[in-house]
């Protein structure tokens, strides 16, 4: 018993840094998500079941313009595409756990603990699926009392929403600039916002997002496939923006090969 | 909205946010990734921020061209020379908002 208490608290230190950047967040995405009309009780529902930053703001912020259900459900499903790539190189891992693990264990995971638990599962040996699990609990632990506390405050004072709301677009500029790593992937970003913007307003509708995200992303990949075999080409030259935590990220591939 | 479309709202969300976690786990665990999927995945997240960001920064919620924008431009440019220096999610949106705020007192 003691063992696993002390295992508890080993786990909890790591997870540490990541629940506390979760609170400022967490907070405004509760006053975010009061101003959009959710409650206490459907924010710390929204916070459990969904369990992602990036689409609780997405959420509040197509709510607060009107948009149809369908369209935020469809944006959200191609903001929450990228966790099939996540998941995808944490599976080598977690072979040997059985299918209702992997099922617990995918419901808690997003951006921020799996860059934790895929670097420990690449540098440590000793670290396992329930540990993992842990960090991922810790952390959703953190994110739903925040977007709680979040949703009771926005109650009780008057924010500017629209101040609020540049919260989620710095969060998307963060999550931006990590997965920028080569000239190509700049001229994808810059197409698809100016795509977007024109789309949207041609449109009149927040479809022009979903047709900007899939027309820059898919001329991405032909170009890419266009330049394959030739040597060096300066628009797949490594921009080397991401050093510390964030290149593990980048390195999914290489290391499930290693796994094979 | 009525309690009820909040509640099928957050349902449906929950749905579309753990379909795209848990299939490659299961599929994976069993096979490899092919090259395909990895190169076609890699361009959809810069696609999907920028257009996300453009919209916030030059749309307005009428969907008209939001041509009083000019603190978002910098507090954007800001956030992103910020994100590539610290990394940091926290102090990138930390600063984010001060000059967001800052900004909008002198503009």
């Amino acid at each position: 018993m003691k063992v696993e208490d002390k295992n508890w608290l080993n786990v909890f230190k790591i997870a540490l840094p990541l629940c506390i950047s979760y609170v400022p967040i967490g907070l405004a995405c509760g006053i975010l998500l009061h101003s959009a009309g959710f409650n206490i009780l459907f924010t710390g529902l929204l916070s459990i079941m969904v369990f992602s930053g990036g689409a609780q703001f997405l959420i509040a912020s197509m709510l607060a313009i009107h948009a149809p259900m369908l369209q935020v459900l469809l944006m959200l499903f191609f903001l929450e595409m990228r966790y099939a790539l996540l998941s995808a190189s944490l599976s080598p891992f977690l072979k040997k756990e059985p299918l209702p693990f992997l099922i617990y264990f995918s419901s808690s995971m997003n951006d921020e603990n799996y860059a934790i638990n895929y670097l420990k599962f690449a540098t440590d040996k000793k670290w396992n699926g329930h540990q993992a699990v842990m960090v991922n609990h810790f952390s959703l632990l953190f994110w739903t009392v925040s977007n709680m506390v979040g949703s009771t405050i926005g109650n009780l004072i008057h924010f500017d929403v629209n101040l609020v709301n540049f919260t989620l677009t710095a969060l998307f500029g963060y999550m931006l600039v990590m997965q920028v790593k080569n000239l190509l992937s700049i001229l994808v970003a810059g197409l698809s916002g100016v795509l977007s913007v024109w789309l949207i307003i041609a449109m009149n509708s927040t479809m022009g997002l979903v047709i900007a995200t899939l027309v820059a992303s898919f001329l991405g990949f032909l170009v890419e496939h266009g330049l394959e075999g030739r040597s060096d080409p300066l628009l797949l030259r490594s921009l080397r923006l991401r050093h510390r935590h964030e290149s593990f990220k980048e390195l999914p591939k290489e290391t499930t090969d290693d796994h094979e | 909205m009525s309690n009820l479309d909040y509640l099928i709202l957050i349902v449906l969300a929950a749905l579309v946010a753990f379909i795209p976690r848990v299939i490659p786990l299961l599929y994976f665990s069993k096979r490899k990734i092919p090259a395909w999927f990895d190169e076609w995945m890699k361009y959809i997240p810069v696609a999907l921020f920028t257009a996300l960001i453009a919209k916030d920064v030059f749309v307005t919620s009428q969907y008209t061209y939001n041509a009083k924008n000019l603190s978002e431009i910098c507090s954007t440019i800001l956030v992103f020379l910020v994100a590539a220096k610290t990394k940091s999610m926290l102090v990138t949106v930390i600063v984010g908002l001060i000059s967001i705020m800052g900004l909008a007192l002198v503009f």
